[in-house]
């Protein structure tokens, strides 16, 4: 297949795959809350049905900027899969990407002209500080293997056996990082119900489509690079069952967690980043 | 056809026209990349710009206020 084919067909399964892994999210959530929930496709669905719904633009939204941040959001996303599974390319430019989609939630929020949006980009700056120990992750990965290009890294796994096991707790950092960006995760503070949609919010109609398309992609990737880092090369089945344990689990956190307030819940990803850094350097040294 | 429907029909078919020629001529990898970028998401989202629904023009201006501002 030519490289444009495979980067196509790599986008279309991201989406898919996520847009149906967040509606399994939602089922699994309603199932231990007692409650029928959705079919698992209504994300899927919805997303399409976005894109047919009428749409209008708010008068206080900053044009064009509030349309293109949605773009931005897309361009970014599909520049991970090219990094990712079609050229296996560094981990650093997965890292950029999504330094980018913080500062898509911001400018998202900010360019709407909604108070709530605004109240969310706020918040996105502010919970970017939990997020620093994504690049402490970086750093003990590089320390253990040498390299930060993706296939080097999986064949490092494939001699010395899966990262997950000789450094446990920078897994469970990214692990924290996964949880942050899943909805009603006790970390997404930036989509906080308090503050309706957060950055989302006077995104409607099709812009919601767009986005939920992107945010679907961001979430098979988000879960790609964790068993590819982690685990090493997998067949797909392989992905896709490690993908839909993750998805469980994190729906299982999710459903008996309340989202933390701002300041608790930076607080709660610092802490366990310090661990994660402390622990998994007494482990490279000893 | 307003300037929003000119727009996006013109930005989707320069999008189409890129992503076909890249998967047909096999150009070099970062025309494929260039094009991969900015022409995926611009398909989708001037696809989205002409398949969403529009208001009755006189109702339009009701949706586009904003009820929030009061700070």
């Amino acid at each position: 297949m030519n490289l444009m084919g495979n980067i196509i067909l790599n986008v279309a399964i991201a989406f898919l795959v996520g847009s149906v892994l967040f509606g399994l999210q939602r089922k699994i959530m309603a199932r231990i809350q007692m409650r029928p929930g959705p079919p698992i496709i209504q994300h899927l669905l919805h997303t399409f049905k976005f894109f047919i719904k009428e749409s209008a633009f708010p008068k206080t939204a900053a044009m064009p900027f509030y349309i293109a941040i949605t773009a931005m959001l897309c361009v970014i996303w599909v520049a991970a899969v090219i990094v990712g599974p079609v050229t296996e390319g560094s981990l650093l430019l997965f890292f950029a990407i999504y330094a980018i989609h913080k500062i898509v939630e911001h400018n998202a929020g900010s360019s709407s002209g909604s108070p709530y949006g605004k109240l969310s980009c706020v918040r996105a700056v502010y919970s970017a500080a939990a997020e620093v120990p994504l690049f402490a992750v970086l750093i003990i990965i590089y320390l253990k293997t040498g390299t930060m290009i993706i296939s080097n890294i999986v064949t490092f796994q494939s001699q010395h056996g899966a990262l997950l096991l000789s450094i446990p707790l920078a897994a469970l950092m990214f692990f924290v990082l996964i949880l942050s960006k899943s909805p009603y995760s006790p970390f997404a503070i930036t989509k906080g119900k308090d503050i309706v949609s957060g950055y989302e919010t006077e995104h409607f109609g099709l812009l919601r489509g767009y986005l939920m398309f992107s945010e679907s992609i961001a979430w098979y990737m988000l879960l790609w690079i964790f068993l590819t880092v982690f685990i090493g090369g997998l067949n797909p089945v392989g992905y896709l069952i490690g993908m839909v344990i993750i998805t469980a689990f994190v729906a299982l956190i999710n459903a008996v967690t309340p989202i933390l307030n701002p300041n608790h819940s930076v607080m709660t990803q610092v802490t366990l980043a310090f661990i994660g850094i402390a622990g998994s350097i007494i482990t490279l040294l000893y | 056809m307003d300037k929003l429907k000119t727009a996006s029909w013109f930005i989707f078919i320069i999008s189409v026209v890129s992503i076909v020629y890249a998967l047909v001529f096999n150009p070099a990898v970062w025309i494929v990349y260039t094009i991969a970028l900015l022409f995926i998401p611009l398909s989708i989202l001037s696809f989205g710009l002409l398949s969403m629904a529009r208001g009755k023009k006189e109702e339009e201006e009701d949706k586009r206020r904003e009820p929030f501002i009061g700070y």
